[in-house]
């Protein structure tokens, strides 16, 4: 960026103040709900449910397969 | 003329402050919105339990670094690219390789699966994109039906269809990203922003609408706008290059690994970093990250040639998976997210689950 010239700096302002005027929200708000998502996700999550890894394709099911 | 000169100096100068109080603008509106912490909110959540994950399967048939890796909205077809000029579409459950072209360049930096798995693109050194329809008409030549889609002025990087087979988005080593018409290989948009090479980009889940990222060698993680191009937010808080961008499965945060040994997780609500995956004992860099189906595990590749498995909301690793014998260069977990796939510099590519 130290090489940039007028014009690439020009763009660079007027991104930056595109950016300012983000409506950002307060993390009281974000994170709760982000952690809500996740937890509403887990029972359905392979990796974090035993019961559905009993399932899983990838898995073998036993030591010896019927041919 | 020595005049002219003068008043561009002044007006770059003038410029570059300007760009650096802007940047101390939004330092400070973020800092406002920062009420509570990830880590705080997270401490009444139960801590996770002992994980067995194990290679399921072993892809082996490339002759060199496998460079990047897709999977088939299928869930079970895998495509992969590698430094010997060979992409590779693989029946991941059986280990068959169904299709093979060699591309007219060695290293294959990027690949990816069309969405309605009848076509893959993939590009590298050649500083293009190009698209190849699978057929299983054993009489036809896969490379025959190449098209030429996109064309950088340095590598291509990374490259993903939209959610269409119509559109494809690249990331390149001239710093920029592009968004082509696959069909007339026309350039829709391009994205200009970063200050360095682009090396990766994720697409927003299609429900939170036409957004992407992308990570570069500036170290910065960059949101774009489709529609009008402009960058919407920018983060720059690692210390290296970032070399994967993923976003979180709702769509609201994105997590990024990089060159720094870390992998970060950003709130693209609050516009913030709000947690950060390190550990003192790594200390090579996180070549690819990708989360679990809820969001709650975030699996990362390492150049320590292993993949360490984060708790997303704790911040804590939960497990560290050995296997590969080189670095691991390129991870994604599967569609239906019961498995996920790691391609390494020791020539193979291996499911987890």
């Amino acid at each position: 960026m130290e090489e940039w010239d007028v014009p690439q700096m020009k763009k660079e302002v007027e991104s930056l103040k595109y950016q300012l005027a983000f409506q950002r929200e307060m993390a009281s708000k974000t994170i709760p709900e982000l952690l809500k998502w996740i937890e509403d996700g887990i029972p359905k999550d392979p990796f974090l449910n035993p019961d559905l890894m009993k399932n899983n394709p990838w898995v073998e099911k036993g030591k010896c397969a019927i041919l | 003329m020595a005049t002219e000169g003068l008043h561009e100096n002044e007006t770059l100068a003038s410029l570059k402050s300007e760009a650096e109080s802007l940047k101390g603008k939004l330092e400070e509106e973020r800092a406002k919105l920062r009420d509570v912490e990830l880590h705080q909110v997270a401490e009444r959540v139960e801590a996770l339990g002992q994980f067995v994950m194990k290679t399921r399967r072993t892809l082996k048939g490339h002759g060199n670094k496998v460079l990047c890796m897709d999977w088939c909205k299928d869930k079970r077809r895998i495509v992969s690219s590698s430094q010997d000029g060979k992409v590779i579409v693989w029946d991941s459950f059986t280990t068959n390789k169904e299709h093979a072209v060699t591309m007219p360049c060695t290293w294959v930096m990027a690949c990816a699966y069309a969405p309605s798995g009848c076509a893959i693109a993939c590009g590298g050194l050649d500083n293009k994109c190009s698209v190849y329809p699978l057929t299983f008409d054993k009489n036809e030549n896969m490379a025959a039906k190449k098209k030429s889609v996109a064309m950088h002025t340095n590598y291509l990087s990374a490259c993903s269809f939209t959610n269409s087979d119509m559109q494809i988005l690249t990331a390149s080593g001239d710093g920029t990203c592009a968004l082509w018409d696959v069909e007339s290989g026309q350039l829709l948009q391009s994205f200009h922003g970063h200050g360095a090479d682009v090396l990766c980009l994720d697409l927003a889940p299609s429900e939170t609408g036409n957004t992407f990222v992308s990570g570069g060698c500036d170290k910065k993680a960059m949101v774009w706008d489709m529609r009008s191009g402009q960058c919407v937010q920018a983060f720059e808080t690692h210390e290296s290059d970032i070399n994967s961008v993923r976003y979180y499965p709702s769509g609201d945060a994105f997590a990024s690994g990089s060159d720094d040994a870390t992998c970060r997780l950003y709130d693209l609500r609050a516009d913030r970093e709000v947690a950060i995956y390190s550990k003192e004992s790594i200390i090579f860099g996180a070549s690819s990250v990708d989360f679990s189906l809820s969001g709650r595990l975030l699996f990362a590749g390492y150049n320590d040639y292993t993949i360490n498995v984060w708790d997303v909301l704790k911040g804590s690793r939960v497990s560290i998976l050995f296997g590969h014998e080189n670095r691991v260069s390129t991870l994604r977990v599967s569609p239906d997210g019961t498995a996920f796939c790691s391609g390494s510099w020791d020539h193979t590519l291996r499911v987890w689950a």
